[in-house]
C-alpha cells in the first residue's frame, strides 16, 4: 500500500508526520498522523493509537494535545487516524455534526448509503496496524490504544472486542454507554439499524459485562465542568458499576474544573502515556 | 662595601617584617584575648543584674503584702470604733430622754434609772474601748541578704580555673627504666600560669584500672534497612563509660568506628551482610555482639511501638497491627508522649536515607484503613491525611460499595477504584518528590502524590474501625512503581 507523506514536522527530538493513504476498508483516501520519537530511528518501538472525537481530523490531536514530549521521553509511536472516511459523497453525510463525517463512531455500518465506507472499525483494528508495521520501525505486538469522547467510545470497545491485542487502555471523557445516550442512538440507528442487538456489540458497558480475556487495566479521566457528562451524554457510572461487579480494574478520575476540551487532554495526557508506558515497555 | 651595607640593611628590613608579623600576632591574640574577656564580664554582670533585679522583685512583693496586711487591721479597727461609737451614742440618748422624763413618774422612774445604772454600768464596764492601734506604723525591713551576690561581684575579677589538660597515650619507646616522657594537650580558651604534675606508681598484681570493656547487644528491633544503606542501634552492654565502638561487617571485613549507639553506614544493594559492634575503650576491644542479619533488598523497617495507639495491638513478628472489637474506656487507655490519641495509628521506622523506599500493605475486604507517610514530628492528636504533615490512602467501606480517598491537608481528588486492593504497593520517592500507590497485585497504578518532602518521613498506618493490616517489606520494588 502506497504511503504519500503530507507533512513532517521535527518536534520534541522526534518527528510528527502526517501521511495519507487509499484505504480499502473505506474505499477513500485518508490521512493519519504518526509521532516517530528519537527511539524510532534505532529501535522498534511500541505504538499507541490515539482516536479522536465528533468533528476531529487528525490535525487537532498532534496540534492540542501536547503529546509529544511524552512520546519521546518513553520511547512511544502514536497514530492519530481521521475519524470518519471523508470525501464519499454521500447524501446526508455533512448534514450533522454529530453523524456522518466526522462521526464514524468506530462501528462497521450495516445499514445503506453507510455500509460500503463507514467500516472505521476495521480500518482502526484491522488496515491501520497492518499498515503502520509494514512502513514503521514498530514491535507489531506491543500496541495500546486510547482516544478521547467518540474516540474514548471507539478505544474502550475496540480494548474489549479484541481481549489480548492491546497492551492497554484509557480514554479521556469517553461515551461508556451509547445505546442510553442521545449521540449513541442516532448514530446507531444510522449505521446499524433498529436492532438494538446490533448496537450492543459496540457498547462498552455492555461488552464489558460479559468480558473475559487477559486482565484489562483502564485509566479514565473526566472533566467534572464537562457539559456533555451533565448532559448525560457520557454515563461513566454505568460503566463503572458493571466493571466493579466483574472485578475489570479501572481507575476513573473526575478532575474538577476541567471540561471536555482538548485544553483538558493536554493537562493529563503526560499520565496516560506513562500509564501506556507501563505495559508497552514492561 | 656597598654590597655589604645593602646585605646589612637587606637584613635590617626582614628582620623588621619578622618583627611587625610577630606584633601583628602579637596585637591579634591581645584582640582575642579582650573579645573573651569582655564576653567573660558581659555574662557575668548579665547573671549579677539578675539576681538584684530578682532580688528587688521579691522584697517589693514581701512589702505590699505587708502594707496590704496592715491596712486590713486599721480597717477593721476602724470599723469596730465606729460600732463602738454608735452603741455609746444610743446610750447618751437614753439616758437624756430618761433624765427629761415628768416627775410623777419619777419612783418608776428610779427604778428605770436603777436598772439603766445597772445597764450603762455593765455596758461600759464590757467596753474597753481600745484606743491603741491595733498595728504599728512602721515596716519590717530585715536586712537584705545580698552576700553571694557580692560573691559575684568578687569572682568578676577572677580569672576562671582551666579545664583539666588531656593526657595524650603514651608514645612507644618514650619510657626508660628510670624516666617517663609525659605529653598533655589543653584547650587554648585557657590561660595557665603553671602546671602541676601528680604521680603514683601502680602495684603490678592490682588488677588494671582499665578493664576490657562488655560486648554490646543489638537492638533488633530498632535496626532498618534499604538498598544503599542500613541503620544499626544497640544497647551499650557496659554500665562504665566506653570511648568508642567498632561495628563490624563480617562479609566485607569493613571496620567503622563511632562514638554513639547508633551507626548508619553505606552498603551495597542486594547483598546480605552479618554486622556486629564491639565497645572499646583504654583496655582494648570488647568481645563482638551477636550478629545481626541485614538485607539489602528492598527497604525493611519495624513499626514504632512507642507511637501507636493504645487501641493497637501488635503482632509477635511486630507486622501485623489489630484494632480490637472491645471498647477500651478512656480511663484505661495509657496514652504517653508520642503515641496518637484519636487516630488509631503507628508510624513505622524508616530508615532516614533519601531514595526510593517500597514496602506493601496487606489488608482485606472490610477494612478501613489510612496507609502513607508522615514526617516525625505530626500531630499525634490530628487524623493521617488530615493535616499538612501527613499524606495517605484512605478505604472507607460502605454497604453498597469501596470509597477511596488520597488524603493530604484534608483534602483528596474524586476517584473511583473498581477492584478492591488487598495488597497495596506504596513506592516512595524523594528525590523525584513522589509518594505511588498501587494494587500490587495487578500491577495497577491507582495514585502519585508529587510533594517536596522537606524532611525525613515515616511510613504511617491507621485503622479507623476494627480489623487488621499486615506490614510487608524487604521486598524489591518492581520495576513498573519508579516509571
Amino acid at each position: 500500500m502506497a504511503l504519500t507523506q503530507v507533512s513532517s514536522n521535527k518536534c520534541a527530538g522526534g518527528f510528527q508526520k502526517v501521511f495519507e493513504h487509499d484505504s480499502t476498508e473505506l474505499k477513500c483516501k485518508m490521512k493519519f498522523a504518526i509521532y516517530l520519537p528519537p527511539k524510532a530511528e534505532t529501535d522498534k518501538c511500541p505504538v499507541l493509537y490515539w482516536l479522536s472525537g465528533l468533528t476531529c481530523t487528525e490535525q487537532n490531536f498532534i496540534t492540542k494535545a501536547g503529546s509529544q514530549l511524552a512520546a519521546a521521553e518513553h520511547g512511544i509511536i502514536i497514530v492519530a487516524p481521521d475519524t470518519s472516511p471523508r470525501g464519499c459523497n454521500i447524501e446526508g453525510e455533512d448534514e450533522s455534526w454529530d453523524f456522518g463525517t466526522g462521526a464514524g463512531f468506530y462501528v462497521n455500518a450495516t445499514q445503506d448509503p453507510w455500509k460500503t465506507n463507514y467500516r472505521m472499525y476495521s480500518y482502526v483494528t484491522e488496515e491501520l496496524p497492518k499498515l503502520i508495521n509494514a512502513n514503521f520501525s514498530t514491535d507489531p505486538d506491543r500496541m495500546s490504544i486510547s482516544g478521547h469522547s467518540m474516540g474514548g467510545h471507539g478505544a474502550l470497545i475496540c480494548a474489549l472486542k479484541n481481549p489480548g491485542k492491546y497492551k492497554a487502555v484509557s480514554a479521556f471523557a469517553p461515551i461508556c454507554n451509547p445505546v442510553q445516550c442521545p449521540w449513541g442512538q442516532k448514530a446507531f440507528t444510522g449505521y446499524l439499524g433498529a436492532d438494538r442487538s446490533a448496537w450492543e456489540a459496540y457498547d462498552a458497558t455492555v461488552l464489558a459485562a460479559s468480558y473475559s480475556g487477559p486482565q484489562l487495566d483502564i485509566l479514565i479521566d473526566q472533566g467534572r465542568d464537562d457539559q456533555f457528562l451533565s448532559a448525560s451524554q457520557l454515563l461513566p457510572d454505568n460503566l463503572i458499576a458493571v466493571c466493579s461487579e466483574k472485578k475489570i480494574p479501572v481507575v476513573f478520575r473526575l478532575q474538577p474544573g476541567y471540561d471536555h476540551s482538548y485544553f483538558f487532554i493536554y493537562s493529563f495526557i503526560n499520565d496516560h502515556i506513562k500509564h501506556h508506558a507501563k505495559y508497552l515497555n514492561a | 662595601e656597598i654590597a655589604s651595607i645593602r646585605n646589612q640593611l637587606q637584613g635590617k628590613v626582614a628582620e623588621m617584617e619578622n618583627f611587625a608579623g610577630h606584633l601583628e600576632e602579637i596585637f591579634l591574640t591581645v584582640e582575642e584575648n579582650f573579645g573573651r574577656q569582655e564576653q567573660h564580664l558581659e555574662q557575668h554582670y548579665n547573671d549579677v543584674l539578675q539576681t538584684l533585679s530578682q532580688r528587688y522583685d521579691d522584697r517589693e512583693t514581701g512589702l505590699q503584702e505587708e502594707k496590704k496586711s496592715k491596712l486590713e487591721s486599721l480597717y477593721k479597727q476602724l470599723v469596730a470604733c465606729g460600732q463602738a461609737l454608735d452603741t455609746s451614742k444610743e446610750l447618751i440618748e437614753t439616758a437624756q430622754e430618761v433624765y427629761r422624763c415628768q416627775d410623777e413618774r419619777l419612783f418608776l422612774k428610779v427604778a428605770q434609772l436603777g436598772l439603766l445604772r445597772d445597764f450603762f454600768f455593765l455596758e461600759f464596764a464590757k467596753e474597753d474601748i481600745d484606743l491603741s492601734l491595733s498595728t504599728s506604723l512602721e515596716f519590717s525591713t530585715p536586712l537584705a541578704d545580698l552576700s553571694d551576690v557580692k560573691t559575684m561581684m568578687d569572682s568578676i575579677n577572677v580569672v576562671p580555673a582551666p579545664s583539666a589538660p588531656v593526657i595524650n597515650p603514651q608514645l612507644p619507646n618514650s619510657a626508660t627504666q628510670t624516666s617517663l616522657h609525659v605529653c598533655w594537650s589543653l584547650f587554648s580558651d585557657d590561660t595557665v600560669e603553671y602546671y602541676e604534675l601528680y604521680y603514683r606508681p601502680v602495684l603490678e598484681d592490682t588488677p588494671a584500672d582499665s578493664t576490657l570493656p562488655s560486648p554490646p547487644a543489638i537492638k533488633q528491633r530498632e535496626c532498618s534497612s534499604c538498598p544503599e544503606a542500613a541503620l544499626i542501634r544497640w544497647e551499650s552492654g557496659n554500665t562504665n563509660p566506653v570511648d568508642s565502638y567498632i561495628v563490624e561487617l563480617s562479609e566485607t571485613g569493613t571496620v567503622v568506628a563511632v562514638p554513639t549507639c547508633q551507626c548508619l553506614i553505606q552498603l551495597q544493594a542486594g547483598r546480605q551482610y552479618l554486622i556486629s559492634v564491639r565497645a572499646v575503650n583504654i583496655g582494648g576491644p570488647s568481645d563482638r555482639s551477636d550478629a545481626i542479619t541485614i538485607s539489602t533488598t528492598g527497604t525493611f523497617f519495624y513499626l514504632l511501638e512507642d507511637t501507636a495507639h493504645p487501641c493497637l495491638s501488635m503482632s509477635e513478628d511486630g507486622f501485623t497491627i489489630f484494632y480490637g472489637d472491645e471498647e477500651l474506656p478512656i480511663t484505661a487507655m495509657a496514652f504517653e508522649d508520642n503515641t496518637f490519641t484519636r487516630c488509631v495509628a503507628i508510624l513505622g521506622d524508616l530508615i532516614p536515607v533519601r531514595g526510593r523506599h517500597y514496602w506493601e500493605v496487606e489488608v482485606d475486604d472490610e477494612t478501613e484503613f489510612r496507609v502513607g507517610v508522615a514526617y516525625e514530628d505530626t500531630e499525634r492528636d490530628g487524623y493521617l491525611g488530615a493535616n499538612g504533615s501527613s499524606w495517605c490512602m484512605r478505604h472507607i467501606r460502605t454497604p453498597s460499595r469501596h470509597k477511596y480517598e488520597f488524603l493530604h491537608n484534608g483534602w483528596s481528588p474524586d476517584l473511583r477504584i473498581t477492584v478492591h486492593p488487598v495488597r497495596i504497593g506504596v513506592a516512595l520517592d524523594y528525590d523525584r518528590g513522589t509518594l505511588s500507590f498501587f494494587n500490587a497485585n495487578l500491577e495497577q497504578h491507582l495514585h502519585t502524590f508529587h510533594c517536596r518532602f522537606h524532611n525525613y518521613v515515616h511510613p504511617c498506618f491507621s485503622l479507623d474501625n476494627p480489623g487488621a493490616l499486615t506490614v510487608h517489606n524487604g521486598i524489591q520494588a518492581p520495576d513498573y512503581t519508579f516509571i
